[in-house]
């Protein structure tokens, strides 16, 4: 279907690469200090942002890093927002305050979706390296009484499989409205915690059981979002029916996914149809589709994922 | 009625997409489709909308009047559609 649009339907933002927390399993290897040379500036996200919506894109995602530490952060989201665009963010939770929870309420944005891996400060903390799992549930329950709508995010290891029952029971309990998971990218900083990380098929088939059995209990309260493919078979599906999202990086140029190394466009320099037709070049590629034939046939090349490589298109 | 407040509306050459951005679900919708929602985004009750696509476009046949009348009931079965 991607292919009959005139421009993505959703655009996954990542706005700086600079964290607060140094997670063992961070894909970008985001971390404090680890912001990317050339991040577009605010003034720079806010003309991208006004093509963006010039091209009738419905629906922006921010994340990082953690978007937060943008220093644009606020008047991005209140442009996205007062241009009619839905809005979520996606955040560890921990810069915020009451306030800024009232902001984020009154700009309308549609959902804040926090990282909870975990029902406990063992795991959690375990995994989100300067992580406390106490502020997350603090986080929660202000963005809950501000109003704002509530999504977590589980990324499973080895380590924190058999809480993910809890987890669901957890985001019942704080009045979340969506939980995402799915088997976890061993790219980036994973690829170096591997052994320690990488749940085994037994863990992920009794973490996917655990998932279905919650899902079903609550059912029309709680929408469960679980991609039990792995990311290989996921790009084998995607590689022939492309989603229409783009994956924003921090200095404005475009990722085909973020589960594969290759970018088609600079939104810095280019308009957002250009980029688009590169998108969907790049995708029908023979490079992409090798890469992806390559990845199944040698598993560790999952380590190069979140590298950066140009799509040479036509 | 109108669009609900998490769906969105685009116009394409093939008609029009409906995204509902909660669930992150794209529907498709053909060029009679995309003029129903454009009208139903006017503003009016369903009889409303009917009434304004039977004088904007030629119905003898009252087909469109049928088309458009399911295709509202299908929208509104999915949630797509409030009625404030
Ligand atoms: S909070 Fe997110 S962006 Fe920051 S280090 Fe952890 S996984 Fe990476």
């Amino acid at each position: 279907m991607s292919a009959s649009l005139g421009a993505p339907l959703y655009v996954g933002w990542q706005l700086t690469n600079e964290c607060n927390l140094a997670c063992l399993h961070c894909i970008e290897e985001s971390g404090p200090g680890k912001a990317l040379a050339g991040e577009l500036s605010r003034e720079e996200a806010l003309d991208v942002l006004r093509r963006l919506d010039e091209a009738q894109v419905p629906f922006l995602s921010f994340s990082g890093g953690e978007p937060l530490l943008h220093p644009g952060f606020w008047d991005i989201v209140a442009s996205a927002c007062g241009r009619g665009m839905h809005v979520k963010v996606e955040t560890n939770g921990h810069l915020l305050k009451a306030e800024d929870c009232a902001r984020l309420g009154s700009l309308g944005v549609k959902a804040v979706q926090l990282s909870l891996d975990g029902a406990s400060a063992g795991t959690y903390e375990r995994l989100r390296m300067r992580g406390r799992f106490e502020t997350v549930l603090e986080a929660a329950r202000l963005l809950r009484a501000a109003g704002v709508p509530l999504e977590l995010n589980f990324s499973p290891t080895r380590f924190n499989v058999h809480e993910a029952g809890l987890a669901i029971d957890k985001a019942v309990e704080l009045g979340a409205i969506g939980f995402y998971t799915g088997r976890t990218i061993m790219a980036g900083n994973a690829a170096r915690s591997r052994a320690l990380l990488e749940p085994t098929e037994e863990q992920y088939a009794s973490f996917f059981a655990q998932v279905r059995a919650k899902a079903a209990e609550y059912q029309g309260r709680l929408r469960v979002c679980c991609h039990e493919m792995g990311f290989l078979e996921e790009l084998k599906v995607r590689v022939e029916n492309p989603a229409a999202l783009f994956i924003l990086l921090p200095d404005g140029k475009v990722k085909l996914i973020n589960a594969l190394p290759f970018l088609c466009g600079d939104l810095r320099r280019q308009g957002v149809a250009e980029v688009w037709k590169s998108f969907l070049e790049g995708w029908r590629s023979p490079e992409v589709r090798g890469f992806i034939a390559e990845l199944e046939r040698d598993p560790s090349l999952v380590g190069r994922l979140h590298e950066r490589v140009e799509c040479s298109l036509s | 009625m109108k669009l609900a407040r998490f769906v969105k509306f685009r116009e394409e050459k093939f008609g029009g997409v409906l995204f509902e951005t909660r669930s992150e679900k794209v529907f498709t919708l053909t060029s009679t489709g995309a003029a129903v929602v454009k009208e139903i985004a006017a503003g009016g009750s369903a009889e409303q909308v009917v009434a304004r696509l039977k004088a904007r476009y030629q119905d003898p046949s009252g087909k469109l009047e049928t088309e458009a009348r399911e295709f509202i009931d299908s929208l509104r079965s999915q949630g797509l559609l409030s009625e404030d």
